[in-house]
């Protein structure tokens, strides 16, 4: 019946003003409108000429013969300015091409300010079948349009949110085995968005050393219920490691059974590098501190032994009456003088070692370090019989403290002649190496070894000696320890009795 | 100056010359005992102790050191600990050392088979006390 209305409408021989009136007076077609709660409106196509039905004034809040009839002063009062261009094209468009007129605008209601309405409508041509006017309809769309507004808002803003966050959410379901991404995982995983993506390619991303744990994690809740919340490292589609945080929570259904997993998914790479940083300082720190706690205790017991003895031979000089005895007295205290004076110097040297720090770093060819301690040590070398080689060809330099690689190079050759097995000559050898970016320089001999097992951790105390050695003093090793430590590499021994031991240095 | 009869024997487990010149000095001049043994070494110590051949020889005393070459003080009671029982007399140990670390002190005390931590150095007087509380 509308159909029917509207036709006879657009084709209304009467022309453009009787259209209102006869509007008016069809009772029928006035309250099936109402009804529909849409607003009628008409418009010349050619002039500026427009009616706006009663229901149209009401919904706007106007009385009906309120809004003036002209197209013009509607456009320009009441459509919204940020709408009326696109009003505008949608009626041009309409008219050129005939695509469907239909937008969504907002319009200034008489007291309540601008409101959302759908508009539609359609041009009729005239008697001679020229294109002179439009009719249509309006609805208040308002309460559903702000909704989506706000609903599109809150989208656009979980989204940013997500990405400035590297936020994703996730969802799993246990009975088809969908595995659903938000398009930031994909942008963790520096993956298109419309590959393919199900649990055991999603397991594949994982550092192969986190795969066991992150399928043990989704199995457990699963089958047990159980919540998840792991640190753990993949590889990216362009071969990034990086490390991520990924959380499961189990939905679980009436039964208790998991139906679903839901999560989130967070590139947290640069917060992890920084903290796992941080760790290592903070190892390095406590190291540091124990070991000048370590040094400590032992400048307190070295000096105190020294006193002490000292004290108890004053106090036995004054007990004894002969001479012999008072002269082996003093010649104790003499040692004792003595040793005090070396102690007091290896503190020098172990104390000396922070302020060097601050030296020179040289480029320094290992080489001239070895043939100079060689040579420095030639007696030593020659009285044992020792065969010392070196092979530098695969790392020939390193940029390092000089002080600190003649120390090296001298402790680690004596130490290694101090330590011969008394059935064989000494033999030595001395290598450099490159790995991943770090330098190394080891010390392989063939002589006592030493039982790590039981002095693992002492080798590099002070004043630590493990054999019945009269050069033993036990000071070398905890100096190249600390002077190595302080310019941030390491020092490691590998030892079998009898059979010999090898120095690992990481340099830098 | 008397003392009490029993020590016949005393042992001194410690890698300073000079503290033990100093202690075989101090016992001899005081007639404090008849007879000392001693060792550079906590292996050497425990070798003496385990051989059967020693039994009679056995201390009444051990002034034993902490920081020894080879084996340690704290080494030697590990192994003093299971030879324990094989001992045919009771012997009183001493733990003697420079160091005045609370952990070492602490872990000394924890030990039941020593008797008393001593802090070196060590004098007539306090020398004296540890002979009379052995006995």
């Amino acid at each position: 019946m509308s159909d029917e209305t509207y036709m006879s409408i657009g084709d209304n021989p009467m022309g453009f003003y009787a259209l209102a009136d006869q509007y008016l007076v069809n009772q029928q077609l006035h309250n099936l409108i109402e009804s529909t709660n849409t607003g009628l409106w008409e418009r010349s196509i050619t002039t500026n000429e427009a009616w706006w039905s009663p229901k149209f004034c009401e919904l706007l809040g106007y009385a009906y013969g309120e809004l003036e009839s002209n197209y013009l002063i509607f456009i320009q009062k009441i459509v919204h300015p940020h709408d009326s261009e696109m009003v505008f094209n949608a009626f041009q468009s309409h008219l050129k091409t005939n695509t469907p007129y239909k937008v969504e605008l907002r319009l200034l209601t008489k007291a309540n300010g601008y409101h959302w309405y759908e508009s539609s409508g359609k041009a009729w041509p005239d008697k001679d079948g020229e294109l002179t006017r439009m009719i249509g309809g309006i609805i208040d769309i308002d309460t559903k349009k702000r909704n989506e507004i706000k609903l599109k808002r809150n989208e656009i803003q979980l989204r940013e949110n997500n990405k400035i966050a590297h936020i994703g959410g996730w969802e799993f379901d246990t009975k088809t085995n969908d595995l659903f991404w938000s398009p930031e995982i994909y942008e963790i995983h520096e993956l298109d968005h419309d590959t393919d993506i199900n649990v055991s390619n999603a397991i594949n991303f994982y550092e192969p050393p986190y795969r066991n744990i992150i399928t043990t994690a989704v199995n457990n809740a699963i089958e047990h219920c159980k919540a998840y919340d792991l640190e753990l490292q993949i590889k990216t589609a362009k071969d990034n490691v990086i490390w991520i945080r990924t959380k499961g929570v189990p939905i679980i259904d009436e039964h208790g059974k998991c139906i679903a997993l839901r999560g989130i998914f967070q590139n947290i790479n640069e917060a992890k590098l920084r903290e796992l940083e941080l760790h290592n300082s903070v190892d390095l720190l406590s190291d540091q501190n124990r070991r000048l706690q370590n040094f400590a205790h032992i400048v307190s017991h070295n000096l105190r032994s020294h006193t002490g003895n000292l004290q108890f031979m004053v106090n036995l000089f004054e007990e004894v009456s002969e001479v012999e005895d008072q002269k082996e007295i003093f010649n104790n205290i003499r040692t004792i003088s003595e040793s005090l004076a070396n102690t007091i110097e290896h503190l020098n040297q172990i104390v000396k070692i922070q302020t060097e720090i601050s030296n020179e770093k040289q480029e320094l060819h290992f080489e001239d370090f070895f043939n100079n301690t060689i040579n420095a040590i030639d007696n030593n070398v020659a009285e044992t019989g020792a065969i010392i080689c070196c092979d530098f060809t695969s790392c020939p330099t390193v940029n390092y403290v000089p002080a600190y690689l003649e120390s090296i190079f001298l402790n680690l050759i004596t130490n290694a002649l101090k330590y011969r097995h008394p059935d064989r000559k000494p033999q030595i050898i001395c290598e450099t190496y490159l790995e991943l970016g770090h330098t190394y320089l080891t010390f392989a001999d063939n002589g006592l070894g030493i039982d790590l097992e039981k002095y693992g951790d002492k080798v590099f105390g002070m004043y630590k000696t493990f054999h019945k050695n009269a050069n033993a003093k036990g000071i070398g090793l905890f100096i190249t320890r600390n002077q190595i430590e302080s310019l941030g590499g390491t020092i490691k021994i590998e030892s079998t009795v009898n059979v010999g031991t090898t120095f690992i240095i990481k340099l830098i | 100056m008397t003392i009490v009869k029993p020590i016949n024997t005393v042992c001194v487990v410690d890698d300073d010359e000079i503290y033990v010149y100093g202690i075989k000095k101090l016992i001899n001049l005081k007639q404090l005992c008849p007879n000392l043994i001693e060792f550079r070494n906590g292996k050497d110590a425990i070798e003496f102790l385990m051989n059967p051949e020693n039994n009679d020889q056995l201390p009444d005393v051990i002034f034993l050191d902490i920081t020894m070459p080879i084996m340690d003080g704290w080494d030697f009671m590990d192994n003093y600990a299971k030879i324990k029982p094989q001992l045919s007399k009771k012997i009183t140990v001493y733990m003697v050392s420079s160091s005045i670390n609370d952990e070492d002190i602490k872990r000394a005390k924890a030990i039941a088979d020593i008797t008393d931590y001593v802090v070196k150095p060590v004098s007539y007087d306090k020398l004296l006390k540890l002979f009379q509380l052995a006995a």
